[in-house]
C-alpha cells in the first residue's frame, strides 16, 4: 500500500511559518544557505587547529594486500625462489630504486613516485601479528594492536584535534557501513555510500513536517541534544552531499573498480568546501584476499587502486586543492612470503604503506624486512604502522598530541617537507 | 500550555511524566524508589530497559504493582511461563560433514588425498570437474549455516517480541554482546544456537557458572582459536579476551598474566559440539597468575580472577552501561561491586538493586539511552501490539542496515553501543526503514532463505537458459571469467551457486509475513477519536520523552491536513494511510531513538 497525496497545502502551511519556526524557504534556497554556512566553516578552523585547510584521506585495501608483489624486491634472488610462479620478473617491474620496483599495474603509483609525491614505507606492522583479517584489521582500525580499544584512531584523532561540535562533519566515511577506524567519542562521522540514497524518504508533506520539528523536547538531556544535532546535521549534510555529488563534473578519469567512485565523491566534497578534515574510504569486500590464482585479480586490483588514487591527485590539482590533501594507504596485513600451492598467497604480516601528496618528501622509507629471517614463514615488521599514523597526525595535520591519539609514543618518519 | 488545555484520556497519562521520574536529586542515589513515586512512566522505563518496551496496557499493569513486586516479576522470571516458540533446527548437517574443513583449499586437499571430503566422493577419473561435488558441498556447508543463523536470529527476534520474560531475552542479548562470538568465523549454526541457549540458561544465574560455561563453549573455543592453544605453543587469544573483555578490563593484569593464564587453558578444546579436555595438549606445569603460583587449570584461573576486586567492578560497570547509562560514578561502581561480591556473583541481587535504585529513574538515566537497532525494531513491533514477528521486511536486514546483526557482532569486543549507533546516515535510515514495515513491498521482496543473491542470480538465469557451466559462470570482463573456471577440477563460482541451491533444499523456510497493522482499530480501541487525541495517544505509546508543544502541533496539523477533518470517524483506507504517515513521522523523530 503506497500513498501519494497532493501536498501543496502542506507546503503552504509550512511556508507561512504557522508554527513560529522559520521555515520560510523553498528547498533549493535552504540548501544554498546551508552550503554557504558549511563552506564558511571550512577554512576558519576550530579553536585547536593551526592548519585548518589540511585534509587527510585514508584509503584501506581490505583483505590483506600482497606487499611483496606490490613493491617488488626484484634485486633479491630469494624473492624469486619463494615466488617461483607468482614472482614478477625484473623486466616487468616498474623500477624505482635500490632494487625495488612497482608491480606493472601500478603505473599511476610510478608517476606519483617519480614526481616525488609518494613515500613508500617498507615493512609496516606490529608485534605479535594476528593473521586473522578481522582481528588484524581491528588493530589497524583502532591503532591499538592486541588491545580492547573500542574507538578508532581516526575517531580519536578527531576527538583530540577538533572542537567537539557535532556540526560540520570533521569525519566523512564513504561506505556502506561505518568503519571502526572513524568511531569517535565526540564526533559523529558522516557515513554514506550512495549520495543519491542519503536522504529522508517519504512524501513531501512528510519530509516537510519532519523538517519542521526541532526535537527540542520537554525533557532535554545530552543524548537528545546529540540526536537532535545529528538529525540537523543529516538534514543539512545530506542535501549538501547530494547537491555536491550531482553538481560535480570532472574530465579526469578515475578508472573503474572499488575506489574510483568513492575518491571522485571526495573530490566533489572538497570542491564544494565541505569542512571535513578526515576522509576514510575502503576498497571493500575483502577484495585483496588473494588465496588462489592471484596473478590476474591482484594485477587488476592494483591497477584499479593506483588509477583511482592517481586520478584523485590529478583532479585535486585541477581544482586547486592538491596542496591541501595527503593520502595514506594501508592494508591489514601482507601475504605470506612463500606462494601457496594454488598460485596464491596466504595471510601474512608486514606490508608497505604509502603516503601521497604535494608536500610529501618522496622516496623509500624504513628497511625492507628480510626474506630469509622470518617468523614462522612470515616477514618481521621493520616499522610500527603507528609511526606512519603519527606522521600523518603530527607532520601533516600538525596535531602534536600523538601520544594521546595513539595510546603510546611513536616517532613520525619525517615524510613531509 | 497546549497540552494543558486538552482533555482526552491519554493526556492524563502524558501529564504524569512531569513527576515521579527523571528527578535530578536521584542521580547516583542507590536507595530504593518509593511506592509513592511509582507510576506509569517509571513502569514504562523499567520495561523499556529491562525488556524491549511494552504496550500501554502492559505498562499500566506493571504501574499498578508496587515497585518491589514489579521488579521481582521482571527479575524472577522463572515464575512466568516460557510461551515463546521453540527453535526447530534445519537438518543441514549429515554425518560426513564433521569436522568441517576450515577452507575450500583444505576441503579440496582432503579430497585429493583421500578421495572424499565432507562425506562426498570425487568423481571417477575421466569425468570433467572431478572435484566439483566436493566444492559444492563445501559451499553448501557455508551457505546453509549462514542462512540457518539468520533463521536463528529471526527466531530470537520473535522470542524478544513475544516472551513473557522480557529480562531473560534482554540479558541474553547483553551476554551475547559481552561474550561476543561471530558466526562468520564459527560457521556452525548448531554451535551458535547452543551458545545462545547456554547464555539464556545462565542469563541471571551466577556469573561464575556463566564464565565457566562460555570458556567451555564450542562456539567460543572456535571463535578464539583455542584449538590452537596447546602446550608449548600457547595461543593467547583466549586468555587475553578472558582478562580484557570478559572479566577484569585493561589495566588490571599484565602481559605475563595473559601468557600464564593462557597456559592453563591449553588442551581446552571441542569435539564438534562437545567441550573436550585433551590432557595430552594441556600444560600441567606450574604457572604464576595474578600473584599466585600453582599448577593451575582453567577452573583455578577463573577462581583467581573472581578473587580480584576489579572483576566485580568490571562486570557491574558493563551491566550499568547496558541498563542505566553511559558513565558510572566511582561511588556507584564501588557500591554495586560490593553487592555483587557479597552475593557471591549471583546476578539477580545486583539486577534488582539496579532496577530498584532511584538512580535508575533519575534525570541522567531516564530516556537517555540510544536504542540498539535490535531494540529499536523489536520494541516498535511490541508497541504496535504485534504478536508475531514480521519477516517482510526481513528482520535481519532491518537491523543489519542499522549496524547490528545478531550472531555477528563486529568484533570480539561486541557492539560499542551508545552514540556509536547513530550517524547522520543511519539516523535517516532509522526512520526510512520503517516505511518498509508500514508499506511492505511483497512483490519486490526476495527471501534470503530461498533466493540466491547477487551475481549468483545471473548464474542461475544462464543455467536455466541452457548455457554450460563455463559460460554461465563468466563475468563481464574476460580475465575474471577465465579465473572462475581456471582449475579444471572444479568451477568455484558454480560451486558457490550450487551451495545455495543445495542449502535451500534442506533449510526450513522462514515464515514470511507482513506486520498485521490496523491503526484505525488500535486508535479507536484507545478511545482516540480526534486528531489531537490520536497524536497524544501515539506520543504516549511510542515516546518516552515528550516533544515540544511546537513539534506536537506540527504532528497535529499534519494529521488534520492529511485527513481534512478533526474527527476520526471512518475507517477508510485513506484514514489508515494518514495514520500510518503520522506514525512514520513519530518514528523518525530524534526522540524516538531514546529508550
Amino acid at each position: 500500500m503506497s500513498r501519494f497525496k497532493c501536498s501543496c497545502s502542506r507546503r503552504d502551511f509550512l511556508r507561512k511559518g504557522l508554527y513560529g519556526i522559520g521555515v520560510g524557504a523553498t528547498l533549493p534556497l535552504l540548501v544554498d544557505r546551508t552550503s554557504a554556512a558549511l563552506a564558511a566553516q571550512a577554512f576558519t578552523g576550530t579553536s585547536m587547529e593551526t592548519n585548518p585547510e589540511r585534509i587527510l584521506v585514508v584509503v584501506e585495501l581490505s583483505g590483506g594486500n600482497d606487499g611483496l608483489n606490490t613493491v617488488v624486491p626484484y634485486g633479491n634472488d630469494e624473492y624469486y625462489r619463494v615466488r617461483p610462479n607468482l614472482g614478477i620478473s625484473e623486466s616487468q617491474v616498474l623500477k624505482i630504486e635500490d632494487g625495488y620496483g612497482f608491480h606493472p599495474s601500478l603505473v599511476g603509483f610510478e608517476r606519483l613516485y617519480k614526481d616525488g609525491n609518494m613515500a613508500v614505507v617498507h615493512g609496516c606492522g606490529y608485534d605479535n601479528p594476528s593473521l586473522s583479517h578481522f582481528s588484524s584489521m581491528g588493530y589497524w582500525h583502532t591503532g591499538v594492536p592486541n588491545g580492547g580499544e573500542t574507538l578508532g584512531w581516526v575517531g580519536r584523532l578527531a576527538d583530540g584535534a577538533y572542537d567537539h561540535d557535532a556540526q560540520g562533519n570533521r569525519i566523512v566515511n564513504i561506505g556502506t557501513r561505518q568503519s571502526l577506524a572513524v568511531r569517535s567519542r565526540h564526533h559523529s562521522p558522516l557515513v554514506f555510500n550512495d549520495p543519491t540514497t542519503f536522504r529522508r524518504e517519504g512524501a513531501d508533506s512528510e519530509k516537510d513536517a519532519i523538517g519542521a520539528m526541532r526535537a527540542t523536547g520537554q525533557r532535554r538531556n545530552s543524548t537528545l541534544e546529540f540526536l537532535s544535532a545529528t538529525a540537523q546535521n543529516a538534514a543539512a549534510s545530506s542535501d549538501f552531499v547530494r547537491q555536491a555529488a550531482a553538481a560535480y563534473q570532472t574530465p579526469i578519469d578515475y578508472g573503474i573498480g572499488g575506489l574510483s567512485r568513492q575518491l571522485r565523491q571526495i573530490s566533489a566534497l572538497i570542491h564544494a568546501d565541505m569542512p571535513t578534515r578526515l576522509y576514510y574510504v575502503a576498497y571493500q569486500g575483502n577484495s585483496f584476499d588473494t588465496h588462489v590464482h592471484q596473478a590476474d585479480p591482484h594485477a587488476r586490483l592494483l591497477a584499479y587502486s593506483a588509477d583511482a588514487i592517481r586520478g584523485f591527485t590529478e583532479d585535486l590539482k585541477r581544482i586547486g586543492r592538491s596542496q591541501d590533501v595527503a593520502v595514506m594507504v594501508f592494508t591489514e596485513f601482507g601475504r605470506r612470503v612463500e606462494e601457496n600451492g594454488s598460485l596464491g598467497t596466504d595471510h601474512g604480516t608486514a606490508t608497505p604503506m604509502f603516503i601521497i601528496g604535494d608536500h610529501v618528501k618522496g622516496g623509500l622509507y624504513g628497511e625492507h624486512p628480510s626474506l630469509t629471517m622470518l617468523d614462522d614463514g612470515n616477514l618481521i615488521k621493520t616499522t610500527d604502522f603507528r609511526r606512519v599514523y603519527a606522521t600523518m597526525i603530527k607532520e601533516w595535520l600538525k596535531f602534536d598530541d600523538t601520544k594521546e591519539v595513539l595510546k603510546g609514543s611513536f616517532d613520525p618518519i619525517g615524510a613531509f617537507a | 500550555m497546549v497540552v494543558g488545555c486538552l482533555l482526552s484520556p491519554s493526556v492524563v497519562l502524558v501529564g504524569q511524566q512531569r513527576s515521579g521520574v527523571g528527578i535530578e536529586q536521584w542521580v547516583d542515589d542507590l536507595s530504593s524508589i518509593a511506592s509513592a513515586d511509582w507510576n506509569y512512566q517509571t513502569a514504562a522505563h523499567l520495561l523499556e530497559r529491562g525488556g524491549f518496551g511494552a504496550t500501554p496496557e502492559e505498562i499500566a499493569r506493571i504501574a499498578a504493582m508496587t515497585p518491589e513486586a514489579a521488579i521481582n516479576w521482571l527479575v524472577d522470571y522463572s515464575n512466568s511461563p516460557d510461551t515463546a516458540p521453540a527453535y526447530k533446527a534445519s537438518p543441514i548437517w549429515d554425518p560426513g560433514m564433521d569436522p568441517f574443513p576450515k577452507s575450500r583449499a583444505e576441503a579440496v586437499r582432503r579430497a585429493r588425498d583421500t578421495g572424499s571430503s565432507m562425506g562426498v566422493s570425487i568423481l571417477p577419473e575421466g569425468e570433467s570437474r572431478r572435484l566439483q561435488p566436493v566444492v559444492n558441498k563445501f559451499f553448501y556447508g557455508l551457505r546453509s549455516n549462514a542462512v540457518e543463523t539468520q533463521r536463528l536470529a529471526t527466531w530470537w527476534g520473535e522470542r524478544m517480541l513475544v516472551s513473557q520474560r522480557p529480562l531473560e531475552e534482554k540479558m541474553t542479548l547483553f551476554w551475547h554482546g559481552h561474550f561476543a562470538t561471530g558466526n562468520n568465523k564459527v560457521r556452525d549454526a548448531r554451535m551458535v544456537y547452543q551458545q545462545n541457549e547456554m547464555l539464556r540458561t545462565h542469563a541471571t544465574g551466577n556469573f561464575k557458572d556463566l564464565l565457566l560455561g562460555i570458556l567451555r563453549d564450542p562456539a567460543m573455543l572456535v571463535y578464539l582459536d583455542n584449538g590452537e592453544n596447546v602446550k608449548g605453543h600457547p595461543n593467547e587469544n583466549f586468555g587475553r579476551e578472558l582478562l580484557e573483555l570478559f572479566t577484569l578490563g585493561v589495566g588490571n593484569y599484565t602481559e605475563q598474566d595473559i601468557r600464564e593464564g593462557s597456559r592453563a587453558f591449553t588442551g581446552w578444546t571441542n569435539d564438534v559440539l562437545e567441550f573436550k579436555f585433551d590432557p595430552a595438549l594441556h600444560d600441567f606445569d606450574s604457572k604464576t597468575f595474578l600473584g599466585q603460583t600453582g599448577s593451575f587449570d582453567g577452573g583455578d584461573i577463573i577462581e583467581i580472577i573472581l578473587q580480584q576486586p576489579a572483576a566485580a567492578e568490571f562486570v557491574v560497570s558493563k551491566l550499568y552501561r547496558f541498563f542505566v547509562r553511559e558513565e558510572i560514578s566511582a561511588g556507584v561502581r564501588r557500591e554495586l561491586a560490593e553487592t555483587f561480591r557479597d552475593a557471591d556473583y549471583e546476578l539477580k541481587p545486583i539486577l534488582k538493586r539496579i532496577f530498584m535504585s532511584r538512580d535508575f529513574y533519575s534525570s541522567k538515566s531516564y530516556a537517555t539511552q540510544i536504542k540498539s537497532p535490535v531494540h529499536l525494531v523489536v520494541s516498535t513491533y511490541k508497541k504496535l501490539g504485534l504478536v508475531e514477528l514480521p519477516t517482510i521486511p526481513d528482520f535481519n536486514r532491518l537491523t543489519a542496515n542499522l549496524g547490528q546483526t545478531l550472531f555477528n557482532p563486529p568484533n570480539v569486543a561486541g557492539w560499542a553501543g551508545g552514540r556509536t549507533w547513530v550517524t547522520p546516515a543511519t539516523l535517516l535510515q532509522r526512520g526510512n526503514l520503517f516505511r518498509r514495515v508500514l508499506y511492505p513491498d511483497n512483490d519486490g521482496f526476495w527471501a534470503p532463505d530461498r533466493v540466491v543473491p547477487g551475481i549468483y542470480r545471473q548464474v542461475e538465469q544462464r543455467l536455466d537458459q541452457g548455457m554450460n557451466i563455463t559460460a554461465a559462470t563468466q563475468e563481464g570482463d574476460a580475465e575474471s571469467s577465465q579465473l572462475a573456471d581456471r582449475d579444471e577440477d572444479y568451477n568455484t563460482r558454480y560451486g558457490g551457486y550450487m551451495g545455495y541451491v543445495m542449502a535451500f533444499e534442506k533449510l526450513h523456510p522462514i515464515p514470511r509475513r507482513v506486520a498485521e497493522l490496523d491503526m484505525v482499530t488500535l486508535l479507536s480501541d484507545a478511545g482516540s477519536t480526534t486528531v489531537e487525541a490520536v497524536v497524544d495517544h501515539l506520543i504516549q505509546r511510542f515516546l518516552r520523552v515528550l516533544p515540544s508543544a511546537a513539534d506536537r502541533m506540527v504532528l497535529v496539523d499534519f494529521l488534520r491536513d492529511e485527513l481534512g477533518t478533526d474527527e476520526i470517524v471512518s475507517s477508510t483506507p485513506q484514514t489508515e494511510s494518514a495514520l500510518r504517515a503520522l506514525l512514520y513521522l513519530l518514528l523518525s523523530t530524534p526522540e524516538y531513538q531514546l529508550a
